[in-house]
């Protein structure tokens, strides 16, 4: 799809890079800092690092993360005659959303590998851990990134729509608080439908925080990313259609 | 020669505002097509309109024929290449790497890039990062962007703003290299200057209504330079002249607007009263001045 590699091409030189790298390292750094400090052990060794990174990285800084990148990526089109160029060609308005999908989505598969690699590079360095991460960490990390995909879809829509830097991370910042609040108020349902909610709970997948049953199964697993995928779908096509209809500024 | 823009009754209101008010317009195809206003007088909304970015309020445009709207804009956007208000192009990419953009967009061969590229000039800078280019590259880009994929029409919204003598002068030459190869352009501009030796048809909007559209020529014609009227009592004659709207005008008697006959039943008038005259001419005018007059009128 020529949107889609036209708009990986623009992620060259981002500055989104500088969050996918600087978020989840923060989010390490942190984790595995307050473990140092506190100079509490960490028991269940790999299981316990991951839960005190990856855990609160979901709970809160991850959707926001996600709506930062959906705003860098949207902010080159909001200026100049980038907007009247980008709609002034023979593509069409799924096509222009699905490239812009594509782009937060590969920047959050990037920010995702970071965070691993971080755990992993922590877990060694730090901490001495034995052995390789748990093969099921790397399964729950392709999740994250699953679960990913309906924030990015909701997060490039608004920014889309909103014309605006800051407004649609505002937007973010105020659903991964909603999110969070899902989660300790423990609202099951709720919080697995909402896309803000969803990342939350799947990085508390086989942990064994708040609502989680502290085992990995498939059916988890492939529940929660179905639903994102459909909620991906959903919100793509929607986002499409207010394009369609939309005139240019 | 047949059109290939054309519209009819085109309207754009925003709430209670009319930006367009029942525009009719036709841009033959194979020419240039200046389209000439002050600022705000909806040359902007109208090349958004004719593009479908932005939708009227009533009325239709139709590209070589066929409708542009929402549903049919995809296959019509195929054909046209458009630059409008700002240039486009990403800083922090080179302008080598904005053109790949355009290619994988429109899925052109290197070929057609390197075409659009050597037609705009822009071949000595295409590697460096666009946030170093002056605005005449910016335009340049932005012109080889709207030429890659070969268009059969060109839309082109005030693309001489912000640029020098020389950069005003490369623009005009490059448009009219392209015309040279049968793509049609309409460009539009404040400034009669920028688009008068470029332009085959020219088109003046004021308040959203067009005011004029024809060739240079017929728009000469349209005009009916003042009557000056030279004599030893300007206060006098003024005075007598005041029913054919004269004014005085440092010592000489301006009237406008007057045609033969009645220019000839005014000095009948003058001398029958005994005014002395010494000169009666009408004024030297520009196409400017025409320009100007046009659109004044219609701000009053």
């Amino acid at each position: 799809m020529g949107s889609v590699r036209a708009e990986l091409l623009k992620l060259k030189r981002s500055s989104s890079w500088a969050v996918v790298v600087a978020l989840p390292l923060a989010a390490v750094a942190s984790g595995a800092g307050n473990t140092v400090l506190a100079g509490e052990p960490l028991t269940d060794g790999w299981h316990t690092l991951w839960m005190r990174v990856v855990v609160v990285y979901g709970l809160f800084p991850l959707a926001t993360g996600v709506a930062v990148l959906g705003s860098l990526v949207w902010r080159a089109d909001h200026r100049g005659g980038n907007r009247n160029a980008l709609m002034g060609r023979p593509v069409s308005a799924l096509e222009a959303v699905v490239g812009k999908l594509a782009a937060v989505a590969v920047l959050a598969a990037a920010m995702q590998a970071v965070l691993t690699a971080g755990v992993v590079a922590a877990g060694k360095a730090v901490f001495g851990l034995p052995g390789p991460l748990p093969g099921q960490y790397l399964l729950i990390s392709v999740l994250i990134v699953v679960v990913c995909l309906p924030v990015a879809a909701l997060q490039s829509g608004l920014s889309m729509l909103m014309e605006s830097f800051a407004a649609p991370v505002a937007v973010g910042l105020a659903g991964s608080v909603g999110g969070l609040l899902l989660v300790l108020l423990r609202f099951d349902a709720v919080s697995l439908a909402v896309p803000y909610g969803l990342t939350a709970r799947a990085t508390q997948v086989g942990t064994g925080a708040f609502m989680d049953a502290g085992t990995v199964t498939v059916g988890t697993l492939a529940s929660m990313a179905v639903w994102a995928l459909v909620s991906t779908v959903l919100v793509t096509v929607a986002t499409a259609a207010l394009l369609d209809r939309r005139d240019a500024g | 020669m047949s059109a290939l823009i054309t519209t009819h009754g085109l309207t754009k209101r925003y709430g209670g505002r009319t930006v367009v008010d029942g525009l009719d317009l036709r841009v033959p195809e194979g020419c240039v097509y200046g389209f000439l206003g002050p600022n705000g007088a909806g040359k902007t909304t109208t090349m958004k309109m004719l593009l479908s970015l932005v939708r009227p309020t009533s009325g239709e445009v139709r590209i070589a024929g066929r409708r542009m709207d929402r549903s049919t804009r995809r296959g019509l956007l195929s054909e046209i290449g458009s630059l409008i208000e700002s240039p486009p192009g990403y800083g922090h990419l080179t302008g080598a790497e904005n053109m790949r953009l355009v290619q994988r967009l429109l899925r052109l061969d290197d070929g057609q890039v390197a075409r659009a590229v050597r037609t705009a000039r822009l071949q000595d800078h295409i590697d460096r990062p666009v946030r170093t280019y002056s605005l005449g590259m910016k335009q340049r880009l932005g012109i080889a962007m709207a030429l890659a994929g070969e268009p059969r029409l060109l839309v082109l919204d005030e693309p001489a703003n912000g640029l020098d003598p020389a950069g005003i002068d490369e623009m005009r030459r490059l448009i009219r290299r392209l015309t040279g190869d049968g793509t049609t352009v309409m460009v539009s501009s404040h400034l009669l200057d920028e688009v008068d030796r470029t332009a085959d048809v020219l088109g003046i909007l004021g308040g959203g209504r067009m005011l004029f559209q024809g060739t240079r020529e017929e728009l000469f014609a349209r005009s009916v330079p003042d009557v000056l009227v030279d004599t030893f009592e300007p206060e006098r004659a003024a005075a007598l002249a005041g029913a054919w709207g004269a004014v005085l005008d440092a010592g000489t008697v301006r009237v406008p607007g007057l045609g033969e006959r009645e220019t000839a039943r005014l000095v009948a008038r003058l001398v029958q009263e005994g005014v002395d005259l010494h000169g009666v001419r009408r004024e030297t005018r520009s196409l400017e001045d025409v320009f100007m007059d046009l659109t004044r009128e219609e701000a009053l």
